[in-house]
């Protein structure tokens, strides 16, 4: 049987109102994420999927139910450390997260603090830019980089701490097509050839094609789950929550409409152009 | 009316090691009514062009003319830099993050105030532009822009530079970070704000498709030089070019392509998802005399129902 790497029971978040009335950013969620599994999660803005981000390595803590991290209870103080180390988080804005001078250094901020000895840092640093395919820049400063190198720097710094899972939470919304390109390679590699378990939070639908599993939030709650392709061919469900669907599938869906014979379902251009050949 | 930029040059640190000549010789005459699209990968000096059209870089040399004001680079004789920002209004990325004053209508007058108009033209202008950008101004006039959803801290922060009136307006990465819809909304809102308010629009983005959809003249910037200058529906013949640079072919255009490579040709230029979508529907018509389809349809995401959806709340449905 598959491990299960996090585990939402029933998940309640509000954030302290101002006149009391109460909004649910998260929304009796109940979510198992197997280990090993890329899983997109998607919603639009204000949907509560950063909130849940945050539950998952306890920077926020639930109103009701339970987060577990492989079988650990996020709200238990004793093992919040462990929770952490297991699951690393990558933020929006890589500016707001590089915190020394040089790669290094920012590298070996998070081992450090986890008390690892010195060689095992060393080690972890040199893995870590390998890992994200900055080995070159190991003495080099983070401030004059692109923001695409960025990100990978703040990725190779979560992998120094070694976590079984990692959460993108919308990491890719700030950069430029190459710059994604570069994050979404690395973290499909750190999900194929380590077996990590990867929550990648984002609005861009086209960077949810490729993932196992898709997640889709709406108003604090699950709305759709399943595979992209099945996911995608609830159309008018995501266009009314404002999310729409990939490109491609955009234009198939209105073909279709029109009334050629074009499969609506479609994610690809390939796959696309394949069935515009059969009616041209 | 015309902007017109000769032979701008632009060095960063100059003498310094950090020496980077951002502009080489640039040449660019932009037309009022225009509706302009600059692309270029990170670095290519596209940003360092725009901050020049409103004197935010001064100039270091050649020449530029911004609807008869003209800017020199010569110290001894200023350049009427206040007049010009009242021409040409600047969007930055990420303009949400300027909002400072503690009332959306407060900060929406900031800039008129600064253009020293009186009290009763400041207040019409703050509310014609708060209204332009799509949003109910008694609702939001006195509330704090920090409390507002994104997309709306977006829109004020536009509403904000529109109260300028600029008969020019410049918006960089004017989509970025916004979800699906946000984005949609944002697209709306500049054409309507180029028919309803400054006719000559010039956008900075790194998303050809998002281009594709309203430019009408396109300006490439490869390593401080324009690379190509072109009528939006002669971009798709340059595809090659593109890419060779490190730049993204729009997508409507490598469909195209691949159907052109399985031998179907269609008809047209295609540059943008609409032109696509028609091409193919035609091809389909003329396929199948019996069977038609549709003709006229276009690529939305997003039906919004109204034309200039911005007028839409968000939370709405």
């Amino acid at each position: 049987m598959a491990i299960s790497a996090i585990k939402l029971e029933n998940v309640s978040f509000s954030y302290p109102a101002n006149e009391g009335e109460e909004h649910k950013a998260v929304d009796g969620v109940s979510l198992e994420v197997e280990e090993g599994t890329f899983v997109a999660l998607v919603g639009h803005n204000g949907s509560g999927k950063s909130t849940l981000a945050k539950l998952l390595n306890g920077l926020l803590l639930p109103t009701s139910g339970r987060v577990l991290v492989y079988g650990v209870d996020t709200a238990d103080d004793k093992k919040i450390y462990d929770v952490r180390s297991s699951v690393g988080m990558v933020f929006q804005n890589p500016d707001n997260q590089m915190i020394a001078t040089n790669v290094e250094d920012d590298i070996a901020f998070g081992p450090e603090n986890l008390g690892v000895p010195r060689e095992e840092i060393i080690r972890r640093v040199d893995w870590a830019l390998e890992k994200v395919g900055m080995s070159e820049f190991r003495n080099a400063t983070p401030f004059k980089m692109s923001g695409g190198q960025k990100q990978r720097l703040a990725i190779a710094g979560v992998l120094a701490i070694r976590p079984r899972v990692m959460v993108l939470d919308e990491s890719t919304a700030m950069l430029d097509p190459k710059g994604r390109d570069e994050v979404m390679r690395v973290v499909k590699q750190l999900n194929k050839e380590e077996k990590m378990t990867v929550v990648h939070i984002t609005h861009y639908m086209d960077e949810a094609l490729d993932a196992d599993r898709l997640v889709v939030m709406n108003d604090g709650r699950i709305v759709l789950d399943g595979k992209p392709e099945d996911v995608f061919a609830e159309h008018e469900l995501l266009t009314k929550i404002k999310l729409g669907v990939p490109c491609v599938t955009q234009l198939a869906v209105t073909l279709n409409k029109a009334g050629m014979e074009i499969d609506p379902r479609i994610t690809d251009e390939e796959a696309l152009v394949e069935g515009l050949c059969r009616l041209l | 009316m015309q902007i017109v930029v000769k032979d701008l040059n632009y060095t960063y640190s100059a003498r310094t090691p950090f020496e980077r000549h951002a502009l080489k010789g640039v040449n660019l005459t932009i037309e009022e009514g225009d509706f302009l699209g600059i692309i270029g990968h990170t670095g290519s000096g596209k940003s360092t062009f725009i901050m020049h059209l409103n004197g935010l870089y001064k100039l270091q040399s050649g020449e530029i003319d911004v609807f008869d004001i003209k800017l020199v680079p010569d110290k001894k004789k200023k350049s009427d830099l206040r007049r010009l920002r009242g021409t040409v209004g600047m969007v930055f990325q990420y303009p949400e993050y300027q909002l400072f004053e503690d009332t959306v209508a407060k900060d929406v007058a900031f800039g008129p105030k600064n253009m020293g108009l009186d009290k009763d033209e400041v207040d019409r202008r703050v509310k014609r532009a708060i209204e332009l950008v799509g949003l109910d101004y008694d609702e939001i006039k006195d509330r704090a822009p920090f409390e507002l959803s994104g997309g709306q801290k977006r829109r004020v922060a536009i509403a904000g530079i529109i109260a300028m009136q600029p008969k020019v307006l410049i918006l960089d990465e004017p989509t970025a970070g916004l979800d699906p819809y946000g984005k949609e909304q944002i697209l709306s809102l500049i054409t309507h704000l180029k028919k309803e308010c400054s006719p000559t629009v010039i956008v900075i983005s790194h998303d050809v498709d998002e281009i594709t959809r309203f430019a009408n003249r396109i300006v490439v910037f490869n390593d401080g030089k324009i690379m190509f200058d072109l009528p939006m529906n002669e971009l798709f013949r340059h595809a090659d070019e593109l890419h060779s640079v490190g730049l993204e072919i729009p997508r409507a255009v490598r469909i195209a392509k691949m159907l052109k490579d399985r031998g179907i040709e269609l008809e047209g230029d295609i540059v943008s998802l609409d032109d696509l979508l028609r091409a193919i529907v035609a091809a389909y018509n003329k396929k199948h005399i019996d069977k038609t389809v549709e003709e006229n349809i276009n690529f939305n995401a997003f039906d919004f129902g109204v034309p200039g959806a911005c007028g839409r709340e968000e939370g709405e449905r």
